[in-house]
């Protein structure tokens, strides 16, 4: 061949095969595996997220409890930072230059895991919750700091300090609830405690998203305009809780000084009226940037104001279970109105002595609550489970054990709040463990006066009261009356399904008659009660070992037709009718009158400004 | 093979094919950059200012095709000398009074525009070099010719060089092509071909850790062994030798330069080509985005206008060194691969063009253009396509700016008028 026409073969050929060689390669890049398309999506695509705001909340006359204020963060594409003006960022965010760098460096840890494709348009939270000023001097100079951005949020803004139990606080998801629920982000806020837990996911509302159209230098080039990529926010729905506005705030300014708890319930529906708790907190300090101080803070506090005592806190019932008691002896059929026993100054059996104070000889049922007879109770105990009928004490016991069951006792009432006690009732098991195998009621008499191994939290106290005014049967009491546009079927079953005692509505008037003079001359809280209002109640003074005696009280208004259900107890507070009940019943007055003034100023005024050590 | 100055007389039509397919490519190009520089949601007449630009450009190669086809092309030939001395004065000029553009001095800065004489320089060379090896009773022969040819390319890729414009400066390489054609011995190239490989060999074992000495032991090893073999014919066996000692010293110089002379970065972009590091930010990021855009075009591509990542900027220098990834990323792998072909097939209509000269004018000329637009095209290419390292040269007609553009036209039109009075 040609010498010539070799070398021009020769150059011709090296075209072939650059063509052939890059053909292959636009093969493997254009036709492979590797999704490249889809990272190129990645990039180019920014789906902002669009915060909700959550929910209102209104009290049952709506009143506006919680509402959402705007709250800006700092974010960042870690892998933008090309020139950081770290002097800048210290400044302004008042950080030394070693937070500053530790901030970065998580940014990127936390980004690179949102990573997916392959693609770098991840940005992370960097600095949550800016202050006024901080926010002011970013916005301004934000132009600085290539690769950081202003993301807005929503927080909460609580009208009153004393919802702090009921409504609860926000934090930030953990990584735990981020992996378990693909809603959360890092840094997303969530309900953590109180209402704003339990209704979480309707109160948080529907994240909307922007898809934008984003370069290198992640500037927004323009809204997709596929609508698919794009929809709004949807803001939580209106919640009316079944607070009342006006009785909390009351209720707290009367337990000031003292600690307790206070629940009211509206017996007809189980709607919680009050739900106050003290020592408690305000629930303002938990927002924003101080959240977490504020939550350390609160957390080392030795009195405790994170403590939901309304629901977790558990007291024997001390004598307020006489009147459970006195039920339950009606339906087993040893005891009717007109038993009388006598009572010289408290019972005795063998070496066992119950103390009475000293009142008028023997009583019947409607004495016997009017004056708090423990002699009587301990006769009416051992006359249920010591019952012929029953033949063996243990058998007797769990009758009675069942029948303080069905009022709710001895396990949570699935109240609208997570971390409710259940109390104690004790089983016979129970009992066995704690006296022994061959106990006798004797043994456990303390029972019949609410002692000894019978707990229950202020909420089972004030259910109880509920059970009394609606002769035998209850709601669930509950937090929220409704949420806008929500209709769950297992809520309603929940709430609005009505649970029996295992006692006879007919019984519970002979209770009630004496209930009904308690605050009567001759009764145990003689003198706190209020002109013009029937009030049915129950004193109560709770042995506690750790000090003094527990004040306790439950009571219900009207009479007849009866519109609210109340306990109230007063850690260390002596006798129920000291502290508790003129708490109890000014509540009553004020709830059932709505006057500003009471027609007891003398003694609210005591109330307000005591204070028990 | 004539000797002699190129004569005005028996014209011959000018090459359509050629010219088709020049047009083409411009079109190409010119729809591509638009692409590339607009915005989302922009219509296509909408252009961008860079795409405004190139439309201006396009009528300056217009002009510049028009001045060639009217004038007298005994001028190439007359001033073949001039112009290279025109195109080395002003690379020099340059230096002193070029404005600096990413750390190359290589630009003249007229307001808004640039002119970069390196471009020019390319087919100022050539004709030089044609004029040159054209010149009767010059052969390719004989150190003082060899020389001088050499020289011609390499005192304007020395000054380029200086310019710190590697990329533009590597392109006279392909030179060697040409000299290749006009008689450089095959094994000449076979020879850098082969230090080719071994230098890559050795930056592997040095970027991987790999101890040299078995890159050593394999050579001289082979070699004892081939030796050993052919020890009775004495020619072959010193021809071996010779092959193995020097292979074994340029190795051992490639791991000095490498180690010694190379800065960091150097040796990064390097080793990123070569596949021995990963880094998808800074330097890998740009080769990443480059092949996440053609990689998106799959088969059909994306659309036109439709390529996010050519125009939101995720590629660097979409409209210019990158712009084959706005053809990748919008017209898929049919579309780059019918790219590839008319771009070829220009290349084989310039090598068929240049066997049919008569002069070695002509025919080095010839040669000249199709080397320099191969080099040009596979650096670039490969590059987008991460094949070969990062090298900032232009994708010829198809990127924005004016001086490649214009330099290349004058380049073939140049040569396609030389073509018409070939016999």
């Amino acid at each position: 061949m040609d010498k010539n026409k070799s070398k021009q073969l020769v150059f011709l050929g090296l075209i072939f095969f650059i063509f052939v060689v890059y053909t292959l390669r636009l093969a493997s890049l254009q036709l492979g595996d590797v999704p490249y398309k889809k990272m190129a999506i990645n990039n180019a695509l920014n789906k902002i997220t669009l915060y909700p705001s959550r929910s209102n909340v209104f009290d049952r006359k709506g009143k506006l409890m919680v509402y959402s204020t705007q709250m800006y963060d700092l974010s960042v594409f870690p892998f933008e930072i090309t020139k950081l003006d770290t002097g800048l960022l210290c400044s302004i965010l008042e950080l030394d230059i070693q937070t500053v760098r530790g901030l970065i460096a998580d940014a990127r840890v936390r980004a690179k895991k949102r990573q997916k494709n392959n693609s770098f348009n991840n940005s992370a939270l960097f600095y949550a919750n800016l202050s006024n000023k901080q926010f002011t001097l970013l916005r301004e100079n934000i132009y600085r700091l290539d690769g950081f951005f202003i993301e807005s949020r929503t927080d909460r803004q609580f009208a009153t300090a004393t919802l702090s139990h009921a409504l609860g606080y926000l934090g930030e998801a953990d990584e735990e609830l981020i992996a378990a629920d693909n809603y959360y982000q890092p840094g997303d806020l969530v309900g953590i405690t109180g209402l704003e837990r339990f209704y979480e996911k309707q109160i948080r509302g529907i994240k909307g998203v922007k898809t934008v159209w984003q370069d290198r230098t992640y500037t927004e080039r323009g809204v997709v305009k596929d609508t698919q990529f794009n929809y709004p926010a949807t803001a939580g729905p209106d919640v009316i809780s079944s607070l009342d506005f006006v009785l909390q705030e009351y209720g707290r300014s009367l337990l000031n000084g003292k600690k307790g708890s206070i629940v009211a319930i509206e017996p007809s529906t189980g709607e919680v009226l009050a739900f106050i708790n003290n020592p408690d907190y305000d629930p303002n300090t938990m927002v924003g940037r101080d959240r977490a101080n504020t939550f350390k803070t609160l957390l080392r506090d030795p009195q405790k104001p994170l403590y939901n005592r309304a629901v977790k806190g558990v007291y024997p019932p001390g004598s307020t279970f006489k009147t459970v008691m006195a039920l339950i002896a009606m339906q087993e059929g040893v005891l009717t109105p007109e038993t009388t026993h006598g009572c010289g100054g408290g019972y005795r059996l063998g070496s066992i002595r119950v103390g009475c104070h000293p009142h008028g000889g023997p009583l019947d049922l409607r004495g016997s609550i009017r004056i708090s007879c423990n002699s009587y109770y301990c006769q009416v105990f051992r006359d249920i489970i010591d019952n012929p009928k029953y033949g063996d004490v243990k058998l007797g016991y769990a009758a009675l054990e069942k029948h303080l069951r069905s009022f709710g006792l001895g396990s949570p009432l699935d109240i609208d709040l997570l971390g409710e006690s259940r109390g104690n009732i004790p089983s016979v098991s129970q009992l066995d463990r704690r006296h022994g195998d061959r106990w006798k009621s004797s043994t456990i008499i303390s029972l019949s006066i609410g002692q000894g191994e019978i707990l229950l939290t202020p909420l089972q106290m004030c259910n109880t009261a509920a059970i009394i005014a609606n002769r035998g049967w209850y709601y669930s009491p509950h937090l929220v009356k409704r949420i806008e546009g929500f209709k769950d079927t297992a809520w309603d079953r929940k709430y609005k399904i009505k649970k029996f005692t295992s006692v006879s509505p007919q019984y519970f008037q002979y209770v009630i008659d004496g209930m009904s003079e308690v605050t009567k001359p001759g009764g145990t809280a003689n003198g706190t009660g209020i002109e013009g209002i029937e009030i049915c109640a129950k004193t109560g003074t709770a042995q506690n070992p750790h000090g003094k005696d527990h004040s306790i009280y439950i009571a219900f208004a009207p009479k007849d037709n009866p519109k609210i259900a109340i306990a109230v107890l007063v850690e260390n507070g002596g006798y129920g009718a000291t502290w508790a009940a003129p708490i109890a019943n000014l509540m009553i007055e004020k709830y059932l009158q709505g006057k500003p003034e009471s027609s007891k100023p003398e003694m609210e005024e005591r109330i307000k400004t005591s204070v028990i050590q | 093979m004539r000797y002699r100055p190129l004569a005005s007389n028996n014209q011959e039509k000018i090459d359509s094919l050629a010219i088709f397919l020049y047009v083409v490519l411009l079109l190409i190009g010119f729809v591509s950059i638009a692409s590339a520089t607009s915005d989302v949601n922009q219509a296509f007449y909408d252009l961008s200012d860079v795409a405004i630009k190139q439309l201006v450009f396009i009528v300056g190669a217009i002009l510049i095709i028009f001045t060639i086809v009217f004038s007298n092309v005994v001028v190439i030939d007359y001033f073949a000398y001039g112009f290279y001395a025109v195109a080395i004065t002003l690379n020099i000029l340059v230096l002193f009074l070029g404005r600096e553009i990413s750390g190359a001095k290589s630009w003249f800065g007229f307001g808004g525009f640039g002119i970069q004489p390196s471009e020019f320089a390319k087919v100022a060379t050539a004709i030089a070099l044609s004029k040159f090896l054209g010149t009767y009773g010059v052969r390719f022969q004989g150190w003082k010719n060899i020389a001088t040819a050499l020289g011609i390319f390499l005192l304007p890729m020395a000054i380029i060089l200086i310019q710190n414009d590697t990329g533009s400066a590597l392109v006279f390489l392909s030179f060697f092509l040409v000299l290749y054609r006009e008689g450089l011995p095959g094994y000449i190239l076979m020879s850098a071909v082969w230090l080719g490989i071994l230098a890559i060999f050795r930056i592997i074992s040095e970027a991987t850790g790999v101890s040299s000495f078995y890159g050593y032991g394999f050579l001289l090893g082979i070699g004892s062994i081939v030796v050993f073999f052919v020890r009775k014919d004495r020619g072959i066996a010193i021809l071996v030798t010779t092959i193995a000692v020097v292979s074994s010293l340029f190795y051992t110089i490639v791991g000095t330069f490498y180690l010694k002379i190379l800065q960091q970065y150097q040796r990064d972009r390097i080793e990123l080509v070569l596949g021995l590091k990963e880094d998808d930010r800074g330097l890998g990021f740009n080769l990443k985005q480059s092949k996440i855009a053609i990689g998106a075009g799959e088969l059909w591509g994306r659309g036109y206008l439709k390529g996010t990542q050519t125009k939101m900027g995720f590629v660097p220098e979409q409209h210019t060194d990158f712009i084959f990834d706005a053809i990748g990323e919008e017209w898929g792998f049919v579309g780059s691969t019918l790219f590839l072909l008319i771009f070829c097939g220009l290349l084989v209509r310039l090598v068929i063009i240049a066997e049919r000269q008569s002069t070695v004018f002509g025919r080095v000329l010839g040669y000249s253009l199709a080397s320099v637009l191969f080099f040009h095209m596979s650096i670039n290419i490969g590059m987008t396509m991460g094949l070969v390292p990062t090298i900032g040269i232009p994708l010829p007609f198809i990127s924005a700016g004016g001086s490649s553009l214009w330099a290349f036209t004058l380049f073939l039109f140049t040569f396609l008028r030389v073509d018409q009075v070939r016999k």
